[in-house]
């Protein structure tokens, strides 16, 4: 392996909590949020493929691989999410929806 | 040298990122991501991962990050230079979570020392095994789940008869 | 069980007995039985059949008296070595004193039946007034501190529920209230007395303390005293707890004259009486006693003189005559204060009764500037209210004219500074009384009947002869009281023998001294009554009562407010109280507790609405709170591995 598993942790850890920030403070454009969430999974896959790679087995890559499947279907259904709502309020402002509340 | 490379890399990666994050026009924010993404896929193919950099470029880069640009400019979310990035008070409740959690598992990850087993490269064909025998019933799950979301996507996607 | 220290028959056993439970067992059937199973005219004659079968037994107990008893009925409190039983001490003082209740109280009881004759609420009445003459004889047969104090509080009671008969009218409520709080004033005394008492000495019986007075040092007895003074101050209508007598005239006529002229008010004389060998011996409380029955005696004169409501000229010439009791007890003279006790309660109800009459006639009309010529139309009571007033003023030869000289020369034998001064002040007390005992003699009696309708409320009503046949007796006994205790120079004073103790002299006046001081006591009250005529009588009155129309002014109003006492009180006391009250009511009442109770629920209620905020469907909101979550995990399981 070409640098310590920990590096690669390192730079996985730093693109997780880049991608949590992303998240955390985009009120206002839930695209940006959901961006936040492909940064987060993919710092996720990174830690895979590198562990994979450390322990030389395959089995962190195919759940990379996994990874990435789930994520296009993640990321179909919540755009198909936002244009709807987008038709519904002509806002994209995640604070603007709060019917689900008690 | 692909140590070097490495490091190289993931600095972009990260400056990449950041750039994404803090970037208020949305396909401005994509393209940066787009960079990205392209170098950790590179990274991916230093760790002996091609498929796994392929598949990120693919279908990452090229799907899902198209889908995203699709969407933002399907939805003509206004003037972009006049969009207001979110301000500094909101920033400082994430970033303090943010560096928390970066801490907390920094420390966690520095102090792990595993031994490998053995080093070696991690041949496509290998992979193909592995994922075939070993994780075959996941396949056909996952395959399914991309079946429930090509469905509903489409239910949410469909126009209403006004 | 009898203990006795003279011979004592079953019948008189029975007979002492008798003379307490048939005024309650005649209260108790009254009150259960009355408006139900008996007849009005049922429970009137059972309430007057039990008055006058006391009398009867206190008549047979006195043929057959010979010596002091004790009789013990039965056990009551006993715990410990604290014991009190039902016993009861015949003395000279108590039969004397349960011979005057009982006939006197019967009188009225007869009086009453005419009076209340419209009275819904007879029931409760006549009860009520059983009840009292009941408690009445208790106390004054007590032979126990506990079942004096019994019968104190039992007085108490009975006047308070007397006074506010007609409780449906707030002011009568308001009387009733202020006399049970002001007398309670006066009963801590008694209390705090009788429970240090047995502490001193082991024993609550009167006639063991009264002997046992010497063990104790004088600091200690000047204490008891002076205890026992507040104790009489509140229940005798005595300076400074006198307020609230004025205003119990708001309660019918009869329970005035039968409570408030007769005997609840010398309760607290002969309780000082009861007691004098035990608190007799500290020259402080004769001197507390003395001054406050002086002064009280002034006061009560003075205040009577610029009175307008007939009863309260009556209540305040009460206030007075008891301070001349107290003077009395003051000067160590027993006998005199007792004389001019007995013969006061005669002429007192007696007038009570009279006035009583005057104001049913009028249609309830107490205003005396709005009665006149009354001697023409109700003769029947003219007469004996006259003999009562002379009685009063202090007319040679009548009862009351001997008693209170009795009274004065006692005082003036004690001699020095102190009791010289309160000789003058008698004096001066004694002038003021004929003033205006004439003054009322002549406004309510004399002139014609009032020329214009407007002032009087219509023509006078006949009264029925059952009112007015009970002040003949009264009257008889007032002018002829005199008898009772002839001074010395005349005769042998029956009273002063009976009542004298084994073994104490009292000192006696020389005849020529008390042949002086009568003299002057004589050329006092004619004066103050020629006073009086000059200024009510003939054509004058019609000029005092134009004057009265106006609305008193300067020393008028002053006396008429009774030295503005009552104001004085209400800034003191009543004032502060309330305020205190509304405070502790409205700030720390309402304020803090109800409040804090109210805020504490409030802030349960807006905690959980804070915590149900979280719940709003912010989805930022989620998003944040579950990363903290996260960050919280991770940094806990950080801090576990390293």
């Amino acid at each position: 392996m070409i640098v310590p598993l920990e590096h690669v942790l390192m730079l996985a850890i730093i693109l997780f909590s880049l991608g949590l920030v992303c998240t955390l403070v985009w009120r206002s454009n839930v695209i940006m949020l959901l961006i936040g969430i492909e940064i987060m999974l993919n710092a996720a896959m990174l830690v895979f493929v590198g562990s994979s790679c450390h322990w030389g087995k395959a089995d962190g890559q195919v759940f990379a691989l996994m990874i990435m499947a789930m994520t296009s279907a993640e990321v179909s259904l919540a755009l198909a999410l936002v244009v709807y709502l987008h038709r519904r309020r002509n806002t994209v402002d995640v604070d603007e929806f709060r019917e689900l509340r008690d | 040298m692909e140590q070097t490379l490495f490091y190289i890399l993931a600095v972009v990666t990260v400056i990449g990122t950041i750039l994404a994050i803090t970037e208020k026009h949305p396909v401005h924010a994509i393209v940066y991501l787009v960079t990205s993404f392209f170098s950790l896929a590179v990274i991916f193919f230093l760790l002996a991962a091609p498929l796994i950099a392929m598949f990120e470029i693919i279908i990452y880069a090229g799907a899902v990050m198209v889908l995203f640009m699709f969407v933002i400019m399907m939805l003509d979310l206004g003037r972009p230079d006049e969009a207001k990035r979110p301000a500094l008070r909101q920033w400082l409740l994430p970033l303090i979570l943010g560096g928390i959690i970066l801490v907390s598992i920094g420390l966690l990850a520095a102090g792990h020392s595993g031994v490998p087993d053995a080093a070696g490269e991690i041949t496509v064909r290998e992979f193909a095994v592995t994922l075939f025998r070993k994780y075959g019933v996941a396949i056909e799950i996952i395959s399914m789940q991309l079946l429930f979301a090509v469905v509903g996507a489409l239910y949410l996607g469909r126009r209403r008869r006004p | 069980m009898l203990m006795n220290s003279g011979s004592c028959g079953t019948k008189m056993k029975i007979c002492l007995e008798l003379i307490i439970l048939l005024p309650l067992l005649g209260g108790i059937a009254n009150a259960l039985l009355g408006g139900r199973l008996l007849s009005r005219r049922g429970s009137e004659v059972m309430a007057c059949a039990a008055i006058w079968g006391s009398f009867a037994a206190t008549l047979a107990v006195a043929a057959v008296y010979s010596s002091p008893v004790t009789l013990e009925i039965a056990s009551w409190l006993a715990a410990f070595d604290f014991n009190a039983a039902f016993s009861l001490y015949l003395d000279p003082l108590s039969l004397l004193l349960c011979l005057m209740i009982t006939f006197v109280c019967g009188l009225i009881h007869i009086y009453a039946v005419g009076y209340m004759r419209d009275d819904p609420s007879f029931v409760r009445f006549f009860a009520l007034l059983n009840l009292f003459v009941a408690a009445m004889l208790t106390l004054v047969l007590a032979g126990n501190l506990p079942l004096l104090y019994l019968g104190w509080e039992g007085v108490g009671f009975c006047s308070y529920a007397l006074i506010g008969f007609w409780y449906k009218d707030p002011k009568n409520a308001t009387a009733g209230r202020k006399a049970f709080i002001v007398t309670r004033i006066g009963d801590i005394g008694l209390g705090i007395a009788i429970v240090w008492l047995f502490q001193l000495f082991g024993t609550l019986s009167i006639t063991e303390i009264n002997k046992m007075g010497f063990l104790m040092p004088m600091g200690v007895i000047t204490a008891l005293g002076l205890l026992m003074l507040l104790a009489a101050m509140g229940k005798s209508a005595q300076v400074p707890l006198m307020v609230w007598l004025p205003d119990a005239m708001a309660g019918p006529t009869p329970v005035s004259a039968q409570i408030h002229a007769a005997t609840m008010v010398t309760a607290g004389v002969y309780l000082l009486m009861r007691m004098f060998p035990l608190i007799g011996v500290s020259a402080t409380v004769t001197a507390a006693i003395a001054v406050t029955g002086a002064l009280t005696a002034f006061y009560g004169a003075t205040c009577a003189l610029a009175q307008r409501d007939l009863k309260r000229i009556l209540a305040f010439s009460t206030i007075s005559q008891i301070g001349y009791m107290m003077l009395g007890v003051g000067a160590g003279a027993i006998s005199a204060a007792t004389f001019h006790l007995l013969v006061h309660a005669f002429f007192k109800a007696l007038l009570f009764l009279g006035a009583g009459c005057v104001i049913t006639a009028l249609h309830h009309e107490q205003d005396i500037f709005r009665m006149g010529g009354l001697r023409r139309t109700l003769p029947g009571t003219y007469w004996p209210f006259l003999a009562g007033a002379l009685c009063l003023a202090g007319v040679p030869l009548t009862g009351g004219f001997f008693s209170k000289d009795g009274i004065l020369g006692a005082v003036w034998l004690k001699g020095g500074i102190l009791y010289g001064g309160l000789y003058i002040v008698g004096l001066i007390t004694a002038f003021i009384t004929a003033v205006y005992t004439m003054r009322m003699l002549l406004i309510v009696f004399g002139g014609e009947i009032p020329l214009n309708p407007p002032l009087s409320k219509g023509e006078v009503k006949p009264l029925p002869r059952i009112m007015e046949w009970p002040l003949i007796p009264l009257a008889l006994l007032g002018l002829c009281g005199g008898i009772i205790n002839l001074p010395d120079y005349l005769g042998r004073g029956l009273l002063n023998s009976f009542l004298a103790q084994p073994g104490s002299q009292e000192q006696i006046l020389s005849h020529s001294t008390e042949l002086l001081l009568q003299g002057v006591a004589v050329v006092v009250a004619l004066v103050g009554m020629s006073t009086a005529w000059l200024r009510f009588g003939g054509l004058r009155r019609q000029l005092r009562m134009a004057e009265a129309q106006q609305q008193a002014r300067g020393l008028n109003a002053f006396l008429l407010n009774g030295w503005r006492v009552d104001a004085l009180y209400g800034l003191l006391f009543i004032r502060p109280y309330v305020w205190l009250s509304s405070l502790l009511w409205q700030r720390i009442d309402e304020g803090c507790i109800d409040d804090s109770l109210d805020s504490m629920a409030s802030l349960l209620g807006r905690c959980g609405q804070w915590l149900g905020s979280w719940g709003q469907g912010r989805v930022s909101l989620s998003l944040i709170s579950m990363a903290a979550g996260a960050a919280l995990m991770i940094v806990w399981l950080a801090w576990m591995v390293l």
